[in-house]
């Protein structure tokens, strides 16, 4: 009987429970044994990969020990007074956010509230009425739809991309395959984004963001059509990027991962003021 | 016997079954559901018991090593530990006084 | 260079890879080519002629508009906007050429006693200017219907308006007419350098407009300050 399929769930799902590799590795091994010994169905022994994972994590007393928080460091992104207008009604009103390295800034608020405009005129798509935005180092954008070319492969995006950066071909394709599996996605070679499901494309959409490593991110809900594993594996890569010193800006309309960010945009009120 | 009852009961006094299997001698996973089988206790799934082993191992009761079987693959022998010791002994004495409470309360003569 | 270059071979995949559009692009000269086969000696090479540059005017639109969505992206990945857009002029000369080779083959091939070589300039002066043409469309009109429809009226103006009008000499294709009046009817020289100035006049004024848009579309803000 073959338990592969089983037994790479459970090393994905104990993963996005914040089980660090070596306790991954033992759990999955002696699980294998198990099997092996018993002769039955995984299912029957240990239930769903997630429940199980679920199990052991909680027999850890808690998820995802993570390391203590570092300082801060200098500022990457500093937003100041910005306002937009669409139609003499006010969409943003004197907004201002500052993002330092190794911080993640959420953008919150309800739908209209401006947070797509705020997020694309920080990344320079979009003129302001008024206000400045300072970056300091270089700027990676992941855009809500689009951004993709519809007859490329995932291959061939990173080569293009890649360019911009400054990455040979080889370079850019290993790049972008090596970010594509912190989302559990291994691209396909000759598969063109137009054939790839929404959620595989925002995959792409979000390697593409991060190519080249640029110091200031941002992403405007990149996680549409995700399920829900490859959501939780996109806030420990957001999470891995802090850590490694990143300016993060993420727009979102879901709130239950605030506690996990260090600064919180509120645009709902905008528009009353 | 009602399954229901018997997973209840058993996942209060899973880890000390399993700390006085070890008691005995070290032992892995898949031999412990089998000793806890022929102890009557039915079957015990991995699900259930490698959690169980995790936590005691995490909190010192037990200590764990991976070693190459003669025949199979490599297991995880799980062995008692000093302090697991002490804790088995102490909670073997409570519960001698917790169930010999619960036999007194089910023999009890209805009064009339 | 090497960006322009990246810019161009990804451009070209997008179009190669368009198969049915292709196989149109192909076949639409050849329906004009075929439909005055019968008449005039010069008449099929001056509609085989405008069949091309409406086919590459389209095409040049359709990518143009399809490359919309990307180009900020690839903007803030580091590229100029010069990579951008020489990289797309790039690709889709080198289309033109490979799409208007086999009807210069055929024109060779099918007629006799005409000017050989200045119905392959007329052809490449053709992919030369109906390509900016139809990026220029697509810069100034972002929906791709209203950028058909002024096509149409341009090449469907060109057929029916008389060559010999001044205000034909506005659009961007006389020169086609001209140059194929000196290759088939063996006129003077004049025709010659009229149609050749008026087609390398437009073909560099449109190009330039060209590079000019997307300059100005994929701007430096200035409200964005970036300091590496």
């Amino acid at each position: 009987m073959n338990h592969e399929p089983w037994l790479a769930a459970l090393t994905g799902e104990l993963r996005r429970h914040g089980v660090g590799p070596d306790l991954t590795g033992h759990v999955v091994a002696e699980a294998a044994t198990h099997l092996l010994d018993s002769g039955e169905s995984p299912l029957r022994v240990f239930g769903a990969p997630e429940t199980y994972a679920r199990a052991v994590v909680d027999s850890l007393g808690g998820p995802d020990v993570r390391p203590p928080r570092r300082q801060p460091g200098p500022v990457r992104l500093a937003a100041r007074g910005i306002t937009k207008r669409y139609r003499g009604r006010t969409v943003l009103d004197r907004v201002d956010l500052t993002v330092r390295a190794g911080q993640i800034a959420a953008v919150v608020g309800a739908n209209g509230a401006g947070k797509s405009t705020f997020l694309r005129i920080c990344a320079g798509l979009l003129s302001p009425d008024a206000g400045t935005v300072e970056v300091h180092g270089t700027l990676g954008y992941c855009p809500q739809d689009g951004g993709t070319a519809e007859f490329l492969s995932a291959d061939e995006h990173f080569v293009l991309i890649g360019a911009g950066r400054g990455l040979g071909r080889a370079e850019a394709r290993r790049t972008g395959r090596a970010e594509a599996s912190g989302l559990a996605w291994t691209p396909p070679r000759r598969t063109q984004a137009r054939h790839l499901s929404g959620g595989t494309r925002q995959k792409l959409n979000l390697v593409l963001a991060r190519l080249g490593e640029p110091d200031v991110l941002l992403l405007d809900e990149p996680y549409q059509g995700f399920d829900r594993g490859t959501y939780l594996d996109f806030w420990h890569e957001v999470w891995r990027w802090r850590d490694a010193g990143k300016a993060v800006v993420v727009v979102t309309h879901l709130l239950n991962q605030l506690d996990r960010v260090d600064v919180v945009l509120d645009l709902s009120g905008e528009r009353a003021a | 016997m009602n399954q229901e009852r018997r997973a209840q009961w058993l996942r209060g006094v899973l880890d000390l079954c399993v700390l006085a299997l070890l008691s005995r001698g070290e032992s892995y996973g898949y031999e412990l559901s089998q000793a806890l089988r022929a102890h009557g206790l039915g079957a015990v799934q991995g699900g259930t018991l490698y959690p169980v082993l995790l936590r005691l191992q995490r909190s010192g009761l037990l200590t764990a090593h991976w070693r190459e079987g003669g025949t199979g693959p490599a297991r995880k022998y799980y062995r008692i530990s000093p302090a697991g010791s002490a804790a088995l002994r102490a909670a073997a004495v409570d519960w001698s006084a917790f169930a010999s409470s619960v036999g007194t309360i089910l023999r009890e003569e209805p009064k009339r | 260079m090497s960006r322009t270059l990246v810019v161009a071979e990804a451009a070209l995949r997008e179009l190669l890879r368009r198969r049915t559009v292709l196989v149109i692009l192909l076949l639409m000269p050849l329906a004009f080519y075929l439909s005055r086969r019968g008449d005039h000696l010069g008449q099929s090479i001056r509609f085989v002629c405008l069949g091309l540059a409406w086919a590459l005017s389209t095409a040049a639109l359709f990518a143009g508009s399809a490359a919309r969505g990307i180009e900020p992206r690839l903007r803030l990945s580091g590229y100029g906007s010069r990579h951008l857009v020489l990289g797309r002029l790039l690709a889709l000369w080198t289309v033109g050429v490979l799409l208007s080779t086999p009807y210069f083959l055929l024109v060779l091939a099918d007629q006799r006693d005409v000017r050989y070589g200045a119905i392959a300039l007329i052809m490449a002066l053709t992919v030369f200017v109906s390509v900016p043409f139809g990026l220029l469309l697509s810069a100034v009109l972002p929906r791709e219907l209203e950028g058909t429809l002024v096509l149409l009226t341009v090449v469907g103006l060109q057929m029916v308006m008389n060559p010999a009008g001044s205000a034909t000499r506005a659009l961007p294709f006389w020169f086609s007419r001209e140059l194929a009046t000196y290759a088939v009817d063996h006129t003077d020289g004049g025709y010659l350098t009229r149609g050749l100035i008026h087609g390398l006049v437009f073909g560099v004024a449109l190009t330039v407009l060209v590079v000019a848009a997307a300059a100005v579309r994929l701007r430096q803000r200035r409200h964005l300050r970036l300091a590496i």
